[in-house]
């Protein structure tokens, strides 16, 4: 089931009761998620994505706006009514339950056409409790399970009504960085099979890019772009996004046009054919760099980090705005580590040009602009 | 697995919920104050009886469908009640027994709430121990000794009697420990370096960071000295120093036949009055104090 | 070296310095006490010899203990607490829990109720126990109609016919009956803060979980609101029947002193016996009773730590 979220707001009212300031969360969010995906919303703490997700649950209520599943409007519906599947960042499972009273809950309460006899409900519950694995632990409190462990229970509980949305809300914050890999992956996996429309919320670009059919950038509880990973990654519509995407980070630089021609520290680095002179930030990806004894761009030489496949150069210039330039080049090419420079050229698809001011795009080059939804 | 999703509602079904929980949410929201505002007006009913009776004469107390309001106030009642009940003199016996017992008590229970929290001695665990199992032992034990010590002691009937016997509290000296352990010891070395004696540095640091703790012992321990009513009945026999509770009872039930509930009313409101007003002033220490302690004044 | 030996000598004597007035005070007014109680108790006859101003010959027996239990009328007194603690820590537990379960659901006044929910705590007890036989009172018997007190009316008018509750010739009922409400009244303010607390403490997310999953109210309550409060519940229930066999400034504060309203002590309780026991200077006897009063209590808190256990596992 696709869902539509139209001109949805949420604005808070201040905390502090003698200023009227108000905190508005999400702003006039529109977009729509395709039926049977599995969507990230990604971006930095206070950008209003676990407000998104609460108001599609609906845990919060939207201040103004609409939200369909399917055709059917559900905006006022509470979240009793909307047969949405939630795992909560904490996992919020019932401590006084086993894990397979935990996971037969939701069962008990189906009404109606849904209302199922005992026999099915088990049968249910271990179903979703093999789907995640964890079929073995079904008599243990949620107390003597590890995080992991506790993590798949929540995703059995969400999933064993087989809600028609499934939201996740920080999936992965409290686990290790092994269960995490381990656990993206059979979010994934799960979703695949059970072809249910999922929106996970999280911070961690790398986690949303990996296993989302499609990402939502958010800032400041606006929407800065939507798109497949790739292509946002490819192709941002803005500094923000350009920044937020990507491990390393992208170098960004101040810079300048001039007559067609991108300047980096006064060197002429990149033809920017059609655009008008004017200051500007350059965002160049680290595999944008191509080192070249008689390249266009020069560096001061910092370090040479070997990573077996790769080689890491970090560097430095007068006109960065990154604390280091750090690039990823092939280990084929040689750099001597003694060197005090290092000159490079650039791929022009990895360097994205954005108006000083704006800090929106201005140079796509044979790239087509982005679109911002989808 | 597709197949099992859940039933999506259709677009009549959605206008029909949405109804329903509407009136649903009102309807709850309804009950649920309707039930708290009769079980509030049950539990206020009392104070508001006792009030109204006490202003009523005693032919409009004794009607035999009662009025609600006092049809003519009667302010005598409390004039009255002062005097059949010896109120004044108990009032003044209550506070000075009250004040008094509430600083020593304070006085003895920081004292040694310190020497537990701070300072190493031997035995030290193994006294705290015996006394918190003090406090599982249902205090008539020890009033039957007490009675027959402070007889020995010839203090029956004297204010050192109201006060001295009970001054000390397990649970006060254990409540105050507890706040002491949590202020950081490094302080307390800090100003050992500096040279502050320790009497100082309980006085300037210790007492202020368990001020509220402070405040809500006080308070306890005077709506104890208020309510008090079996111990003081058992050791004091003249009015020159019994407590007010006493009184209360006392003076009613020595009437015969019909009593003047009225007045009655006016005396116990009297009381109670007190009560209220610490109540409103000072709630949160209270009920804080209430919630760790779990004891009735 | 020296000096070091001297400060920790000086440290272990400032300590004591410290403990000292509550130490003194706890050894005359709570140790002694405690072994006396128990002197008391197995010195047969204590008091009586005492009264004769006999010479004391000290004879170790159970002899008051006998006595207590076979004639001294603590049966009754015992019987009287049960029935009453029976009676009041149920009702009170489960009506406090469902008062503070609403309380926790509203918004608006939600201070202000919970403010009136707790104006029974700061109450003398036996002046609004005054209070409670003025409005079950009947008066005014001689003359040409009795009022029946504002109880009866306001039960008049759902129909009933007039009860007498507390007044000469009453029935044992009745008289528990009023006992109860007012006991009840009396412990719900403690109830309700203590489970209110708890509910503001459970995690905000199980409710929100229990939402996603269409959960009916009633279910919520049971399934989740009460297994997650029972620690709190356990601790109301255990410190109600410790408040419950120390009953007895409430029957004071309605029926006096001496229970007159019904004649002699058929309404005393196990504390009420231990002071009247005192009062008539047979202190063996009310240790004896002290100490059976103290063997009750600790039985049953134990057991009621013993089934909380079991059921408050998590």
């Amino acid at each position: 089931m696709k869902i539509v979220l139209q001109n949805l707001t949420k604005v808070f009212p201040s905390r502090n009761k003698k200023s009227n300031e108000e905190v508005v969360a999400v702003s006039d969010l529109t977009f729509t998620i395709p039926d049977g995906k599995l969507v990230g919303l990604l971006g930095p703490s206070g950008c209003g994505k676990s407000t998104t997700l609460y108001m599609i649950s609906g845990l919060q209520k939207p201040t103004g706006g609409q939200i369909f599943f399917g055709e059917d409007d559900v905006t006022s519906l509470s979240p009793e009514n909307r047969g949405v599947g939630l795992v909560f960042q904490n996992y919020a499972l019932y401590p006084h339950m086993t894990v397979k009273q935990n996971i037969l809950f939701p069962l008990q309460n189906l009404k109606g056409a849904d209302k199922l006899d005992k026999n099915t409900m088990l049968e249910r519950a271990l179903e979703a409790a093999r789907l995640v694995q964890i079929d073995n632990l079904m008599d243990r409190k949620p107390s003597e399970l590890s995080g992991g462990q506790q993590q798949r229970v929540a995703i059995a509980r969400a999933l064993v009504k087989m809600p028609r949305v499934l939201l996740l809300d920080e999936p992965l914050s409290n686990l290790d960085a092994r269960l995490r890999l381990q656990t993206r992956e059979e979010i994934r996996r799960i979703q695949r099979e059970t072809g249910i429309t999922t929106i996970f919320v999280t911070h961690d670009q790398e986690e949303a890019m990996s296993i989302s059919d499609v990402i939502v950038v958010m800032k400041l509880g606006v929407v800065q772009q939507i798109g497949k990973p790739q292509t946002v990654y490819d192709n941002p519509v803005n500094l923000f996004v350009a920044k937020f995407l990507g491990t390393p980070p992208v170098n960004v630089f101040k810079a300048n046009v001039k007559g067609g021609k991108l300047y980096i520290n006064g060197e002429a680095v990149l033809d920017v054919p059609g655009v008008a002179d004017r200051d500007v930030f350059a965002a160049i990806r680290p595999e944008g760099f191509i080192p070249d004894e008689n390249g266009a761009m020069t560096c001061e030489l910092s370090s040479i980090e070997v990573m077996g496949r790769d080689v890491s150069i970090v560097s430095k210039n007068e006109a960065m705005l990154t604390p280091t330039i750090r690039s990823i080049v092939d280990a084929d090419y040689k750099v001597s580590a003694t060197a005090q420079n290092v000159k490079f050229n650039l791929k022009p698809h990895k360097v994205f040009i954005f108006d000083s001011q704006t800090e929106e795009r201005i140079y796509f080059g044979d790239q087509t602009a982005p679109e911002t939804g989808i | 697995m597709a197949d099992k999703l859940m039933s999506t509602m259709h677009e009549k079904d959605m206008q029909k919920v949405t109804a329903m929980q509407k009136v649903t949410k009102i309807l709850v929201q309804f009950l649920l104050y309707a039930f708290l505002i009769v079980m509030a007006l049950i539990i206020v009913f009392p104070f508001y009886w006792m009030i109204i009776s006490s202003l009523k004469n005693t032919a409009e107390y004794r009607l035999p469908v009662p009025t609600l309001f006092p049809q003519e106030i009667m302010w005598g009642n409390y004039l009255e009640a002062f005097t059949a009940a010896n109120l004044g003199k108990l009032f003044m016996n209550t506070v000075y027994v009250g004040i008094v017992s509430t600083i020593l008590s304070l006085v003895v229970t920081v004292l040694s709430a310190f020497a537990f929290a701070r300072l190493e001695f031997k035995g030290k665990n193994a006294l705290f121990a015996a006394l918190l199992a003090t406090m599982m032992i249902p205090g008539e034990l020890f009033t039957i000794t007490n009675y027959v010590t402070v007889t020995k002691f010839g203090w029956l009937d004297s204010y050192t009697v109201l006060i001295v016997p009970f001054l000390v509290s397990v649970f006060y000296i254990y409540l105050l420990r507890q706040n002491f352990l949590q202020i950081p010891n490094e302080l307390y070395l800090a100003a050992k370096v500096d040279g502050t004696t320790d009497l100082k540095y309980l006085w300037k640091v210790m007492i202020p960071l368990s001020l509220p703790n402070l405040i809500s012992i006080t308070i306890l321990k005077m709506m104890g000295a208020w309510n008090s009513y079996v111990w003081p009945r058992l050791v004091t026999s003249t009015d020159d120093y019994r407590l007010i509770t006493n009184g209360l009872r006392d003076a009613f039930t020595d009437m015969s036949g019909q009593a003047n509930i009225p007045v009655q009313m006016a005396a116990v409101t009297v009381v109670s009055i007190p009560l209220f007003l610490v109540f409103i002033f000072l709630r949160k220490y209270i009920m804080k104090g209430v919630s760790r302690s779990g004891i009735k004044g | 070296m020296k000096n070091f030996l001297q400060k920790i000598k000086f440290d272990q004597w400032k300590a004591w310095i410290y403990l000292l007035p509550a130490v003194v005070l706890l050894l005359i007014f709570t140790v002694w006490p405690i072994f006396n109680t128990l002197r008391m108790a197995f010195w047969n006859g204590y008091g009586l010899f005492k009264e004769l101003g006999g010479e004391l010959t000290f004879e170790f027996g159970i002899k008051n203990f006998k006595w207590v239990v076979g004639y001294g009328g603590f049966i009754t007194c015992l019987k009287n607490t049960m029935l009453l603690t029976v009676l009041t820590v149920p009702i009170s537990t489960i009506l406090a829990l469902v008062i503070a379960v609403c309380l926790n659901a509203i918004k608006p006044f939600q201070r202000f109720l919970q403010t009136i929910f707790f104006l029974p705590y700061v109450t003398n007890s036996i002046a609004i126990g005054m209070v409670f036989e003025a409005m079950f009172n009947i008066v005014g018997f001689g003359t040409t109609m009795p009022s029946y007190g504002i109880i009866n009316n306001i039960l008049g008018v759902f129909g009933m016919d007039p009860v007498n509750w507390i007044n000469a010739g009453s029935s044992y009922w009745a008289n528990i009956a009023v006992l109860t409400v007012y006991i009840v009244w009396n412990a719900l303010p403690f109830k309700i803060l203590i489970l209110l607390g708890g509910l503001q403490s459970v995690n905000k997310q199980y409710y929100d979980a229990a939402k996603i999953d269409s959960t009916p109210r009633l279910r919520v309550f049971t399934k989740i609101t009460v297994p997650l409060l029972s620690p709190m519940i356990a601790y109301v229930v255990i410190t109600g029947f410790i408040g419950g066999f120390k009953e007895y400034s409430s029957i004071v504060g309605i029926f006096g002193d001496d229970m007159q309203a019904v004649g002699g002590e058929s309404l005393n309780t196990m504390v009420g016996y231990i002071y009247k026991q005192l009062g008539a200077n047979h202190e063996g006897d009310a240790s004896a009773a002290a100490l059976i009063l103290f063997a009750i209590i600790f039985v049953v808190t134990m057991i009621n730590m013993y089934v909380s256990k079991k059921k408050t596992h998590y």
